[in-house]
């Protein structure tokens, strides 16, 4: 799941300076699964944004809304030409709504309510962590199922620097390091000839480094 | 030998290694640099220049390199991963190797967090073991990174890499050693050892492993400096092990600083005792001065001289020195012709005085006959007249004197000027001599020669000869000889290149007659010639694929864009046009559509898609887009071979279909306005189906079955149940008997129905015997269910006996097995269905609902008739298996009995149900749970037809309300057909139209 988190509220205020009608639009889609930005933290921020304004002697008018998505046209379909009758949309998507908005709404000024962050899991309630870097090129089959892309602080592919002491990253107590883990969990399952084996140098095209990435399906194409 | 460095060659000679460290500064000062290396020269047989270590920001560890080579110290240069990418660290690794640099230290290198930018973005495009082996292939295989050849120059490196004995895992810091000697390595520094005991162990395993003979192992040391840097590096270095006995010797000394020496002295002692350990690595950080000290009490000094450390680039002080060497002795030369011309200018003016003298005697001497004439003159005045003359006579010799003195200048001048042309060739061929050396091109010397003529003018005064001199001089130039086949060979090249690329860019005809014209000039050039070659097949190639190509053309493929191939282009472009025309038939546009796949076959006659349309638009059909749960959907041709589903099919038909499949006596009426949809058969044979997808992968065999039961007696009895595999999963198992449905019908008159239910059977509400064999008759039934509604104690309240008599009416009257379902009441129900048994004698139905309140009463009366069952719960797994047991306890057999979980209509908590359904289906499968494995009933059309939706009237927003009921009914029991139930009882004709049509598309 994509996971974002709600800007600083004075960072949001500085965006709509200057705008008297607003929209805060959520998603129902990753940003309310990790309470970032569906139909309550909607409510939670234009209250928020209201008194804010109220206070300074700004009052504004806003209206609230949540879509199932904001990264498929169809329910974008709407916004059209209901955006036009604000001064700006507040997307509470991740980075692809705020995108596809502008790409598919002309004429629609969408501004950004989050901070898009990382892909990862929900540890515990209030707690999530990054799994995956989107990389484009997955070798969990030879890592134990745990990615080095994404959890290793320098990504590394031959396994765990010296700076590895105790299961832990150098550069911070509370980051385990992975590579300990890969090491750990190969050995268990006796595959740790995994480990002596050099993994040559990566191709860093399939992960942006080759340009904005696109899927076709072609079998799918209309 | 792989570069030649003094460290490789102190190595390979078995000696006692020793390489020191110098971080460079974090500025542009020169002197820090040349300075440590003055302090570590001569004491260590390398020096590792670090790359900005702990990721602050220093002097680049390649210039620190060179001034440190400069100064005679061959250098390890550091290079991480942190800060360049792959193009970054190759270009740096060819210039060092050109300027010199024969030792590199591949490392990851610390996170940027560390540093003194932490905002930066870490590089790390590869890691310490692949810039390890991209740096081997470079050496070795003359490659790039990338796999382009190196054509001369490769990079030579003594390669290096770091390892952390005291890093975690433990056990794997060995096997992360045997991967980096893999990749390339050739020495080893380790971390700072302190903990000496656990490095033995280390080097234990490395040795188990032969790593000591594949690769130099030099052990890392520091002299602490202090008791607070002992403490911080135990306390912050991440896999630094400073152990205790190091901090209580430090804390107890009167000098920690010597106490640092001897500690580190002491260790270097102890590793040297470990076998595999080739040398040492002293790293004294920012303590440069303590290296001699402990390389001598170590007993390693001295060191062996250092050979071959030459630098390619002087630094601009030994240039400086060169310079100043040569002009001294310029300076020297010219003095000595100065003195000279001075000896002789002096000898000249010797000359001049005595020639002086003479005159001045000679005039003293007219002077005396003047003053004799005088006194003869006194008296006579006639000879003043020849005095007079006498005295002209004396001033003409003054001239002859100037003249004298005037040739003897100008020769000391001469002399000067030939001695001092003389010092300046020698000087002009030092200086070319040491441009050579220095690769010092024309610019530069231009300006050196400039400065020695400010020299030379400044100390004496001939600058216009020594301009004059510098400029006559020839300075030779080697290639003057051959501009002519210069520019021939410079032709061939530009035409060979052009060639290439109009080539590459298809334009083959342009290649070709490029590359004769360049084996025109040069008949020789192999690749003009290869080229050639070349070019005359592509050419070949498109005009064959002209020729092929030419009759699509003219029909408008657009021209291709940039960056795809035209016969990609072509392949999307047909792909494009199959789509166009799908869209069109479907729309009904066949003649477009025509249009569409011609033009399509037209660019790819064997495109099967496209064939396939074609044929589809010819024969004037739709193309075969499935419109499902459409009643009313337009009535569609259908296509009998087409593997695309089946559409809509008019009620006859299905009447007709079910006539030749089942044996059925009466004929069901036409149902007015059905339209019900047929599902298509699965034609293809499983291998077909599942393509490449190995069988083993899906395929989840059931170990567990359902019980069989039957239900009603002789021709028309149904069996239920069987099935050894979850429903329809026809590729993992067996399914012997489909699922049924039962009309379900009441003992009274419904109150609550609405009109499009009620408008089927309202002509037999009062009659259920008649509306039994309306279900029959008309609509195909081969179940009934009757709901004995009017006997609840809560609505009508009929005595038990009259709906009983009721009952057996319709039992008798119809031949299709009957199912009695009570009215909820566990007291009533017992009552009511007792006394029907009571009536029916042998007849055989199923009664239910048993609860865990009547299901001892209504058991025993079930196990006296071997009667079938309905065990009905609260829906949960557990409640549900409870009861199967209390009633298998009570002595009736699982056979007997069909289990209600008790179901919700969609909408109304279908979800609960089906996962309650698949969860028992489970269990008793896979679980062999067998007090589950039993089959379903489905209660659902009382609680499709009670809900809301069912209930309001036909509007635009909700829609047909007839239609809408139906197929929430039909959909419903579709969802519950999946969960895995046997029978459904249901009511409207046209839902279970519906659901026997999928049942049957089904299996």
């Amino acid at each position: 799941m994509i996971i974002a988190e709600q800007k600083p509220l004075d960072e949001i205020m500085e965006m709509i300076s200057g705008v008297e009608k607003l929209l805060v639009l959520g998603c129902r889609g990753c940003v309310a699964v990790c309470s970032a930005g569906g139909d309550k933290e909607v409510g939670v921020l234009a209250s928020a944004l209201r008194l804010g304004r109220k206070k300074a002697g700004k009052p504004i008018e806003i209206d609230e809304e949540t879509y199932v998505r904001q990264c498929d046209p169809e329910y974008l379909e709407p916004l059209k030409e209901d955006g036009k009758k604000y001064d700006a949309v507040l997307s509470m998507a991740c980075g692809v709504g705020v995108n596809f908005i502008a790409d598919r709404c002309p004429g629609v000024n969408v501004l950004p309510a989050l901070n898009t962050t990382f892909y990862g899991a929900n540890l515990s309630s209030g707690e999530w962590a990054e799994m995956c870097a989107g990389c484009g090129a997955c070798i969990l089959h030879l890592t134990g199922g745990l990615c080095p892309v994404a959890r290793c602080a320098k990504s590394l592919s031959n396994g765990p620097c010296g700076g590895s002491v105790g299961g832990r990253c150098e550069i911070n107590k509370d980051v385990p390091c992975i590579w300990h883990q890969i090491c750990d969990k190969l050995t268990s399952r006796k595959q740790d000839q995994l480990l002596r084996e050099i993994v040559p140098i990566r191709d860093w095209r399939p992960s942006g480094h080759g340009g904005p990435r696109r899927r076709i399906r072609e079998d799918l194409l209309p | 030998m792989i570069s030649g460095s003094n460290l490789e060659q102190v190595l390979i000679s078995g000696r006692f290694a020793v390489t020191g460290e110098l971080g460079p500064p974090q500025n542009g000062n020169f002197d820090v640099v040349r300075d440590k290396a003055r302090i570590l020269k001569g004491h260590v047989d390398a020096v590792n220049i670090t790359d900005c270590q702990t990721a602050i920001v220093r002097m680049s560890s390649l210039t620190a390199g060179l001034i440190a080579l400069a100064e005679g110290v061959e250098p390890v240069m550091q290079m991480t991963c942190r800060d360049r990418n792959r193009i970054g660290i190759q270009s740096d690794i060819l210039g060092a190797s050109a300027l010199g640099i024969k030792n590199l230290l591949c490392l990851t290198g610390d996170h940027q967090k560390f540093g003194n930018h932490p905002q930066s973005k870490g590089v790390f495009d590869m890691d310490s073991i692949q810039l390890l082996d991209m740096v081997k292939t470079m050496r070795d295989g003359k490659k790039f990174q990338c796999g382009d050849e190196i054509k001369s120059h490769e990079p030579r490196f003594f390669l290096g890499a770091a390892a952390n004995p005291f890093a975690d895992p433990f056990e794997y810091r060995p096997l992360r050693v045997a991967k980096k000697v893999k990749a390339g390595a050739s020495f080893i520094q380790t971390q700072i050892i302190y903990n000496v005991e656990k490095f033995a162990r280390f080097m234990d395993i490395v040795r188990d492993l032969g790593l000591h003979e594949k690769v130099y192992i030099l052990a890392g040391v520091t002299p602490p400096k202090s008791v607070g840097m002992a403490r911080y590096m135990k306390k912050f270095v991440p896999g630094l092990d400073v152990t205790d006995e190091v901090i209580d010797r430090l804390k107890g000394a009167k000098d920690p600083k010597e106490e640092g020496i001897n500690i580190c002295v002491d260790i270097i002692k102890q590793v040297r005792e470990i076998a595999g350990v080739a040398g040492v690595h002293i790293m004294a950080i920012e303590w440069e001065q303590a290296v001699p000290e402990i390389v001598s009490l170590a007993g390693l000094s001295p060191r062996p001289a250092p050979r071959r450390v030459d630098p390619r680039l002087r630094s601009s002080e030994a240039i400086d020195l060169i310079v100043s060497k040569a002009k001294e002795e310029a300076k020297a030369e010219i003095e000595k012709t100065l003195e000279q011309a001075k000896a002789e200018a002096q000898a000249s003016r010797d000359l001049v005085l005595k020639e002086k003298g003479k005159i001045t005697s000679e005039v003293s001497n007219l002077k005396r006959q003047l003053e004799e004439a005088n006194a003869i003159a006194d008296r006579k005045e006639a000879e003043i007249g020849r005095l007079m003359k006498e005295l002209k006579e004396t001033r003409d010799g003054r001239v002859h004197v100037r003249s004298v003195r005037r040739s003897v200048s100008d020769d000391a001048d001469s002399a000067l000027s030939s001695c001092s042309s003389r010092a300046l060739t020698s000087l002009r061929s030092g200086l070319e001599a040491l441009r050579k050396g220095l690769g010092i091109n024309e610019d530069q010397l231009e300006a050196l020669k400039r400065l020695f003529e400010v020299e030379l003018l400044l100390s004496s005064d001939t600058a216009e000869q020594v301009t004059a001199t510098f400029d006559e001089a020839p300075v030779p130039v080697e290639r003057r000889e051959k501009p002519e086949a210069d520019s021939r060979h410079k032709e061939v090249v530009n035409l060979v290149a052009k060639g290439n690329v109009l080539l590459h860019k298809n334009d083959a005809a342009g290649a070709v007659d490029a590359f004769e014209r360049a084996l025109a000039i040069e008949p020789e050039d192999q690749k003009a010639g290869e080229g050639l070659k070349k070019a005359k097949e592509a050419l070949e190639y498109t005009v064959s694929l002209e020729e092929a190509e030419a009759p699509a053309v003219p029909e408008g493929i657009p021209p291709c864009p940039e960056g795809m191939s035209p016969e990609e282009w072509q392949r999307k472009w047909v792909i494009r046009l199959v789509a166009i025309g799908n869209v069109q038939l479907y729309k009904g546009d066949v003649d477009k559509a025509l249009k569409s796949f011609k033009l399509a076959l037209e660019l790819k006659p064997d495109d099967e898609k496209a064939k396939a349309g074609l044929l589809k638009a010819e024969s004037g059909e739709a193309a075969g887009v499935p419109v499902p749960a459409e009643p009313d959907a337009p009535q569609k041709a259908e296509v009998p071979s087409s593997p695309v589903p089946k559409i809509a099919k008019v009620p006859e038909e299905v009447k007709t279909e079910a006539k030749r499949e089942v044996p059925v006596t009466t004929v069901p009426t036409v149902i007015e306005g059905l339209t019900v949809f047929e599902l298509p058969k699965e034609t293809g044979t499983l291998s077909e189906r599942e393509g490449s997808i190995q069988e083993n992968l899906f395929k989840e065999s059931c170990t567990g079955a359902i019980r069989e039961i039957s239900l009603g007696e002789g021709e028309r009895a149904i069996r239920l149940g069987g099935a050894s595999t979850l429903p329809f999963h026809l590729f993992e198992g067996d399914m012997p008997h489909v699922p049924q449905i039962a009309f379900g019908i009441l003992d009274s008159e419904p109150e609550d129905w609405p009109d499009v239910l009620s408008k089927y059977y309202s002509d037999v509400f009062s009659d259920p015997v008649a509306w039994a064999k309306k279900c029959i008759d008309h609509y195909g039934a081969k179940a009934i269910c009757l709901s004995l509604v009017s006997t609840d104690p809560n609505g009508m309240n009929r005595p038990s006996s009259e709906a009983a008599k009721k009952a057996q009416a319709v039992i008798e009257g119809i031949d299709v097995p009957v199912v009695l379902w009570g009215c909820g009441n566990a007291e009533k129900d017992t009552e009511t269905l007792r006394e029907v048994t009571g009536l029916i004698g042998n007849r055989k139905v199923c009664i239910g609902p048993l609860s865990d309140a009547n299901y001892r009463s209504l058991g025993a009366t079930a196990m006296a008739f071997h009667l079938p069952v309905v065990a009905s719960s609260p829906i949960d797994v557990n409640l549900a298996k409870q009861l199967n047991i209390l009633l298998e306890n009570l002595g009736l057999s699982l056979d007997q009995i069909l289990m209600d979980p008790s179901i919700g209509a969609i909408g109304y908590g279908i979800e609960y149900s089906y996962s309650v359904m698949e969860r028992i289906r489970l269990a008793a499968l896979t679980q062999q749970d067998e007090k589950l494995q039993v089959p379903f009933i489905c209660n659902l059309g009382r609680e499709v037809w009670k809900t809301k939706e069912c209930r309001l009237p036909s509007d635009a927003h909700m829609g047909d309300q007839e239609h809408r009921g139906v197929l929430m009914e039909a959909i419903t029991a579709s969802t519950l057909l999946l969960a895995g139930g046997e029978l459904m009882v249901m009511m409207h004709p046209k839902a279970v139209a519906l659901t026997e049509a999928l049942i049957k598309g089904m299996v």
